[in-house]
């Protein structure tokens, strides 16, 4: 019963509105960059596509913000350093634009323009620890794994507390698909590195993936309470609790759904779905005795009020759908 | 009186000029041998750790109310039980930590350069000026000011007469000393390392000892209250919800 209900809202949710281009909407979804700064790089963007300069803005930005826009980095990027003159106007932030020129070329798989970035920075820099690892990521976009895995594990010797060289060694266990080793990894470096809170919510994605759902909530957990007021974990937390199942897990789940339509002011079309589920899941579970229900079942007509309303206003042709699913529920009016 | 006294030019030539810039030269070479001396330190992986836990416990501390009772339990036990809890120091080595320190020899190597660094320049330029141009008047400020300033202006001049807007040459030695910190971070970039207030800074916190703050951090959590926010929540989501319907 409870997959049927959830793929149908997988449906539901996947069919509603197609993302602009799904590539920028992940990015920043999984970044959380605010509003404001988002539209700020999608318009340095334009400007620089449309040749109105400021590609060294633009790169600054993406480097502060964490964004992965390797395609136009690189085009941009190059357009600067192709230029003997806007190179040498940037001065010694000239070598911090070729590194970034470089991760975005490994990225792209243009292999070539990586490769000579990285070797023009080892001649600036010989023995450099941050050259070092260009190297070794040079190695690891090439695919020769081993290779990689060995310089890496040299420079680790050299400094063994280096955050990006621990978290390159899960990045390239996953990639090769071992995630088993990848999960140690992360547990290895979470054992030192334990406030940071990137690693976990990685090792939360990757518990999720493995279907090991009570590591994940653990992780959620230690998110919660470092960002306690990201609604975006509550609603991950809530939706591990509702797939781990159980009245008790439910009815947690259900707090936290509603948590997260507090935190976002109702906006959450999936934290709406999340309450209603939970509620129905509630209902079952408690069918002969329902001594509390009372109380809960506002929230949920409250909240399938939300969603009618909300799928009438922006996205009209999917109500058929919407009014099957909430009947199934036993939601509908 | 104050306005006869006139400062002969060579004085201006060869004091008050190569004193400024013999100071800014001395500033630009105990960055570079600063540079030079400075080693690579290695953090110890467990002073790393203690200083993660410490973030990883106060966020619990913090945040305590937004996860689950039984999570919170589990936690908190995970981090002050009496055996072998994260933020648990045990009685023998909290003494020993402060000992261990100063035993270790690269630490006191490191704090006897950056004291070198930073003693032998200065003690040297001090006893170049005493020497050379002691009781010169090597300038004159072009505003007055009260006789409060006379110990700063006119170090090693012991006239009472003079009129303060007059600087001696060991003043403008130690006018030049802290004041130059501006001239440098234009010169050698803005975290050079002649900062000297940021360094005495570094000297007191010196003596710090994480397994104080691993405790100070256990007492903490010890009396934190967990009352479950969560179940406000649903009231207020329904609060919410209720004005969007409407």
């Amino acid at each position: 019963m409870e997959t049927a209900s959830l793929s149908g809202l997988a449906r539901l949710i996947s069919n509603r509105c197609p993302p602009p281009s799904s590539e920028n909407a992940r990015d920043f979804s999984k970044k959380m960059v605010s509003k404001t700064e988002e539209e700020q790089v999608n318009r340095l963007e334009i400007q620089v596509e449309n040749g109105g300069g400021g590609a060294w803005e633009y790169l600054c930005l993406v480097r502060k913000l964490k964004l992965r826009r390797s395609d136009r980095v690189l085009k941009f990027g190059l357009s600067i350093l192709n230029d003997p003159k806007k190179r040498s106007n940037l001065g010694p932030e000239e070598w911090t634009l070729y590194e970034e020129v470089a991760v975005a070329a490994m990225d792209c798989q243009c292999l070539d323009v990586a490769k000579d970035c990285t070797k023009i920075l080892q001649n600036k820099f010989p023995g450099s620890n941050r050259v070092g690892r260009l190297e070794a990521m040079l190695l690891e976009a090439k695919g020769s794994w081993e290779e990689a895995e060995k310089a890496y594990l040299s420079l680790l010797e050299e400094n063994p507390l280096d955050q990006v060289i621990h978290k390159r060694k899960t990045a390239m266990a996953k990639a090769q698909g071992n995630i088993p080793q990848a999960v140690e990894c992360l547990n290895k470096y979470l054992e030192i590195f334990m406030a940071d809170h990137d690693a976990w919510r990685e090792l939360a994605e990757i518990y999720m993936s493995l279907q090991m759902y009570k590591q994940a909530a653990f992780c959620y957990e230690e998110l919660i309470l470092a960002q306690p007021t990201v609604p975006l974990y509550h609603l991950a937390y809530a939706d591990v609790l509702y797939t781990l199942g159980g009245l008790e897990n439910l009815q947690i789940a259900k707090k936290y759904y509603s948590s997260a339509v507090e935190l976002t002011g109702g906006k959450n079309t999936r934290a709406l779905f999340g309450i209603c589920l939970c509620s129905f899941a509630i209902g079952q579970l408690t069918k002969g005795r329902n001594k509390e229900d009372k109380e809960n079942s506002e929230l949920q007509s409250l909240s399938a009020l939300a969603l009618e309303k909300e799928y009438k206003q922006r996205n009209p042709s999917k109500n058929a759908l919407l009014t099957a699913t909430l009947k199934s529920l036993k939601l509908s009016s | 009186m104050a306005e006869d006294l006139v400062l002969d030019t060579a004085i201006r030539d060869w004091v008050l000029i190569p004193l400024s810039v013999v100071m800014v030269l001395i500033g630009v070479l105990r960055y570079f041998v600063s540079k030079l001396m400075r080693s690579s330190s290695v953090p110890d992986p467990k002073i790393v750790k203690e200083g993660q836990v410490i973030i990883r416990a106060r966020n619990l501390r913090a945040a305590a109310n937004f996860i689950p009772a039984k999570s919170f339990r589990s936690r908190k036990a995970y981090y002050s039980n009496e055996e072998n809890g994260l933020l648990h120091v045990p009685k023998g080595q909290a003494q020993n930590a402060q000992a261990q320190m100063f035993s270790d020899p690269n630490m006191a190597m490191d704090m006897m350069k950056k004291n070198l660094s930073m003693i032998i320049p200065q003690t040297l330029t001090f006893a170049w000026v005493n020497f050379f141009f002691s009781g010169f008047v090597a300038a004159k400020i072009p505003f007055p000011l009260t006789q409060r300033f006379r110990s700063m202006l006119q170090n090693g001049i012991d006239l009472s007469t003079v009129d303060v807007s007059y600087v001696s040459s060991r003043s403008w030695y130690f006018l030049n000393l802290f004041g130059l910190r501006g001239l440098f971070s234009l010169i050698l970039g803005e975290e050079n390392a002649t900062d000297d207030t940021q360094r005495m800074m570094q000297m007191s916190g010196f003596g710090f000892d994480p397994s104080k703050s691993l405790g100070a951090e256990k007492d903490g959590l010890d009396i934190v209250q967990h009352e479950w926010a969560l179940p406000k929540f649903e009231q207020r989501a329904e609060a919410v919800l209720r004005k969007l319907v409407s």
